[in-house]
């Protein structure tokens, strides 16, 4: 009876929020499938489909008549290298400054967390003056070399934390057994770190999808462009905004995203609040 | 004693992994996912080169996404591959949202690379120094064509520096977009400011009301500007000497506080540049300064809703009718571009048949040079949307009723801060808010002006 209860209150302390939460995805699903005329129909919205709705038009024009598809490439090639970096760069990093830096350990961390801070709306025109004199203009390796200026100090500050959370013992009883520090790093630390791990390569990758700024000062070749500036670039023409088009591109790459951080949502809450419990 | 300690197992490994073997294979692995190219090899390696006949020379080209789609592709795929093909000269043509231009043509600047010429949708004299003096292009097409519009000389030229700080081919009149049935209900139709008044609380009744923004939109400018010039109130005079504290500008504040309070609603505080045509195309808006966009896109969505938007030039105040342009479409060609000699051709050319472009822009774009495009009024009389002719208007608007942001002075550097920034649609929020009175308004704004402009006259732009 108690936990019958207990379970309705958590319902309606949760419901009110998840409705909350979800409403702009469902708006956004709802919105691409609607015809033109019916996006503008003030009475249909947002419950119901009127005139020429629901369609599939939009996405056709997404798919057949943009380089969406292009687009989407691009950004996952740049998302799974700068993960790939920032994991090859930020693990030591925490690891080093969790174990070996001593009493600097923290504050250096603190430290690299917060150029993380500074914005990228600071940044992004000294960076297109770099890009521009190493002649990486217009390519995806500008965004591969830019973006893990904040990918890497996140990460390294959440893995630093993380990495605090791992007994010591463990890894002095590797090393009593024989183990350089290379090898328990391979073969304990990280194999135990997977939270921390998982948390850096969705985040950093969402922070890869979300960027916006840097794609638009580096690149705009039309087949170069990640998501974010190609999609407002075809979609949003002058004063006019194609929404249900714009809806369905945005809201195609956030279910994937999505699926994983449900996969993983345990792991993922433990390698963000591991830090915080020492 | 019991050995407590965690039991980790690390002697099963084959194959030692080593810091060199580590890095040997994290280096081939970068190197596979770097030129393996994931099918993207052209995007890592560069943008591709032609297919085809390989031409001389390359000219770069950014500019913005334009409102009807069919002109970028007339532009990207027919005229500059016509033009690119006669000279020599392949032509890449990128594009971006009109509102992220700014952005990134300061990132150009800033880096001192990329495209050869860039077209922003408002002149920008603070680039001045960065790029080339367009008098060629406006001498070569003034020997074929006759005179430029004022309003793009005003636009363009500098006369302190005497410099041609860009090339305008082409601007957007600024026509009252209304609702002909609903005004129609209240008996009247929005040839005057007063009339637009009076109107506009039958119109909020009706659940219909007025969309003059005030907002940090292009929208909001233009037509607040273009307001206060109706009522005789200026920024600068012609000899760029600020005139903003005047009793035309406290009149126009009023009128705007007024307009707000009985006509609008609050969301003229948060709009965006599409705010308008969104109330425009939802049939929510009554009234709404801007270009053609609106009628063009509801010709496309709901012709019931296009049957029944009319054009009209700018309501007359107590000092007259006076509008701006609502686009200055303006090609700079950067001091770092390449191929400035093909990008003084193309823009001279583009400029002296400038018929296709008009066509393609749905008489969105008017040329600068009037003469580039002859008989307009039978071109406008062609559109087969009803009502019947109502594009004609356009020619009357671009001919009478049109000036440069900056008018009666030219559309300096100070001008153009003052624009990017916001500020007149800032001083009429603050004043319909009830933040500020009309008087201290038009004075903090006056002083915040007067700072602007003698910092850019520091500089020797004005």
């Amino acid at each position: 009876m108690i936990e019958r209860r207990e379970k309705l209150m958590s319902y309606l302390v949760l419901g009110p929020f998840a409705i909350v939460l979800a409403f702009p995805f469902y708006w956004m699903l709802w919105t691409s499938f609607k015809s033109d005329i019916d996006l503008y129909n003030v009475n249909d919205v947002p419950f119901k489909f009127g005139k020429g709705s629901p369609t599939l038009r939009n996405y056709a024009f997404l798919f057949h008549h943009t380089q969406y598809l292009t687009w989407v490439k691009n950004t996952v090639v740049v998302g799974a290298i700068v993960v790939l970096i920032t994991l090859v760069l930020a693990l030591p990093a925490g690891y080093a400054l969790a174990r070996l830096a001593g009493r600097w350990g923290q504050n250096l961390g603190v430290g690299i967390f917060l150029t993380y801070l500074v914005p990228p709306t600071l940044l992004f025109l000294p960076m297109s003056w770099v890009i521009a004199h190493i002649g990486l203009q217009d390519r995806l390796l500008s965004l591969i070399i830019v973006f893990p200026s904040f990918t890497v100090p996140f990460s390294t500050w959440l893995l630093m934390g993380f990495f605090k959370t791992i007994p010591a013992e463990l890894e002095d009883a590797a090393l009593v057994d024989g183990a350089s520090r290379l090898r328990t790093l391979l073969y304990v630390i990280f194999p135990i770190s997977v939270p921390g791990i998982l948390t850096v390569v969705i985040f950093s990758f969402s922070l890869v999808l979300n960027d916006f700024v840097y794609a638009l000062a580096f690149i705009t070749t039309s087949n170069a462009k990640t998501i974010s500036t190609g999609v407002s670039t075809v979609l949003i023409r002058g004063d006019v905004f194609f929404w249900q088009g714009l809806m369905a591109a945005t809201l195609l790459p956030t279910i994937p995203l999505a699926l994983l951080y449900n996969m993983f949502l345990n792991r993922f809450i433990a390698g963000f609040t591991g830090g915080a419990f020492r | 004693m019991s050995d407590d300690r965690p039991r980790v197992d690390i002697t099963a490994a084959q194959d030692e992994v080593t810091r060199r073997e580590l890095l040997r294979r994290a280096a081939a692995g970068a190197i596979v996912l770097v030129y393996g190219g994931f099918g993207v090899k052209s995007a890592v390696a560069g943008a591709p080169q032609f297919r085809g006949r390989e031409l001389k020379g390359t000219l770069r080209i950014l500019q913005w996404s334009h409102f009807v789609p069919v002109y970028d592709t007339w532009f990207d795929n027919q005229y500059t591959k016509r033009w690119g093909q006669a000279n020599d000269t392949e032509i890449i043509v990128d594009h971006v949202n009109q509102a992220d231009l700014p952005g990134r043509v300061a990132a150009e600047a800033a880096a001192g690379k990329g495209h050869d010429m860039v077209a922003l949708l408002a002149p920008a004299p603070q680039y001045e120094d960065r790029v080339i003096d367009h008098k060629e292009i406006v001498q070569e097409v003034r020997r074929k064509r006759g005179k430029m519009a004022d309003v793009c000389v005003r636009s363009a030229y500098n006369p302190k520096t005497k410099k041609w700080h860009g090339f305008p081919d082409s601007y957007a009149p600024d026509p009252i977009n209304y609702r002909i049935d609903l005004w129609k209900q209240v008996g009247a139709r929005p040839t005057s400011w007063d009339r637009v008044l009076k109107a506009a609380p039958k119109l909020r009744a009706m659940n219909h009301p007025v969309g003059i923004g005030m907002s940090n939109e292009i929208d909001s400018n233009m037509a607040l500007m273009a307001l206060m010039m109706c009522f005789g109130s200026f920024i600068q005079n012609s000899k760029a000497r600020v005139t903003l504290n005047s009793k035309a500008t406290r009149e126009a504040l009023k009128f705007g506080r007024d307009l707000f309070r009985k006509g609008e609603s609050n969301e003229i505080f948060a709009w965006t540049a599409a705010s308008n045509n969104q109330g425009m195309l939802a049939g929510r808006l009554s009234l709404a300064l801007n270009a053609i966009s609106i009628p063009r896109s509801a010709e496309n969505t709901n012709a019931d809703l296009a049957r029944n938007i009319g054009l009209l030039p700018i309501p007359a105040g107590p000092h007259g009718r006076l509008g701006l342009e609502h686009v200055m479409h303006t090609y700079m060609i950067w001091k770092f571009a390449s191929n400035k000699k093909m990008a003084v051709k193309f823009l001279a050319e583009l400029e002296l048949k400038y018929r296709g472009a008009f066509e393609a822009s749905k008489f969105y774009n008017f040329p600068s040079f009037p003469a580039s495009v002859r008989n307009v009024p039978v071109r406008l009389a062609r559109d087969p949307h009803t009502p019947k002719g109502k594009y004609d208007v356009l020619k009357t608007i671009s001919e009478k009723y049109t000036k440069n942001v900056g008018y009666p002075g030219y559309s300096n550097a100070a001008i153009g801060e003052i624009f990017d920034t916001f500020l007149i649609p800032q001083m009429f929020a603050e004043v319909a808010q009830g933040k500020r009175s009309p008087d201290d308004a038009a004075r903090a704004y006056q002083r915040r002006i007067n700072s602007i402009f003698a910092k850019w006259r520091r500089r020797g732009k004005i």
